[in-house]
């Protein structure tokens, strides 16, 4: 008898607090494309976005990460906006803390379309709708 | 007759024992860097704690495929060092600290890079005009 694995991992709640986690090193290799990458293993896979976090979902299209380091052009740097806009785009739930991006002196209004602001303790009355919550 | 050794003086000295992929620490070693050396001036970067990664010569040339952009291309962390001491044409270097290399078993440097014991560090330190400690091991 042989059996096959087809069941998918449980729903989880993917919490991020910390932003900034290289860029010359990690290129696209960053949390929100290994969550990208892995979500299809899952139930269901949705963000919350927390703390200094909350900016990679302030929308902003002028600014172009790219940096000159000798002769090389370095135009592969995170490019966080645009992986949140993706996280959208493949039906994940993503959760921006309002606290979070009022004290940074931003506006829910200039959030990346599709992400939810929400209160912080309504961001939290929502784990028990997982089965798991990842600090990412 | 006691004989004094000409040692050749660098422009800036930056210890980097942040970790990379932690922080944006790397990348601003990287672009002050680039900043002095654009101003004509010299550096010298000493690795530290895991920041002795970033040279390892087991990276290959490039980072391993971006699964959202397979035919993209990402220079790896060694590649990105190796092309800015070829470009700085003498006026970049990069030491690894040999103890922090044992360490963490980050052995394997490319073959740009100095192996230096830390019994040497404040030698380095006198061997250049300025040095910026960025700390974060």
């Amino acid at each position: 008898m042989t059996t096959t694995r087809t069941e998918r991992g449980p729903s989880v709640l993917c919490v991020l607090d910390r932003a900034y986690r290289g860029a010359v090193e990690a290129q696209f290799f960053h949390a929100l494309y290994g969550l990208l990458d892995l979500h299809g293993q899952f139930e269901r896979m949705d963000v919350a976005l927390r703390g200094a976090a909350v900016t990679m979902a302030v929308e902003e299209d002028v600014y172009r990460p790219s940096v000159r380091l000798g002769t090389m052009v370095l135009d592969t740097l995170p490019d966080y906006r645009g992986s949140v806009r993706d996280l959208v785009a493949e039906g994940f739930g993503v959760f921006v803390d309002e606290a979070a991006v009022t004290a940074l002196g931003f506006a829910p209004e200039q959030l990346v379309a599709g992400t939810t602001c929400l209160d912080s303790a309504e961001l939290a009355v929502r784990w028990p709708q997982y089965d798991q919550v990842w600090f990412v | 007759m006691a004989t004094t050794m000409e040692r050749r003086m660098w422009d800036l000295l930056l210890i980097l024992t942040a970790a990379p992929h932690s922080s944006d620490v790397v990348t601003s070693a990287l672009r002050l860097s680039q900043a002095v050396l654009d101003n004509g001036g010299s550096v010298r970067v000493w690795a530290c704690g895991y920041a002795t990664m970033m040279t390892q010569d087991t990276f290959g040339d490039t980072k391993l495929p971006n699964t959202r952009d397979p035919e993209g291309h990402y220079p790896s962390p060694s590649a990105i060092v190796q092309r800015m001491i070829a470009d700085g044409q003498g006026r970049f270097a990069w030491i690894g600290c040999t103890a922090c290399t044992e360490e963490r078993g980050a052995t394997h440097h490319i073959p740009q890079v100095r192996h230096r014991s830390p019994l040497r560090l404040a030698a380095t330190v006198a061997g250049a005009k300025q040095t910026l400690y960025l700390g974060g091991a």
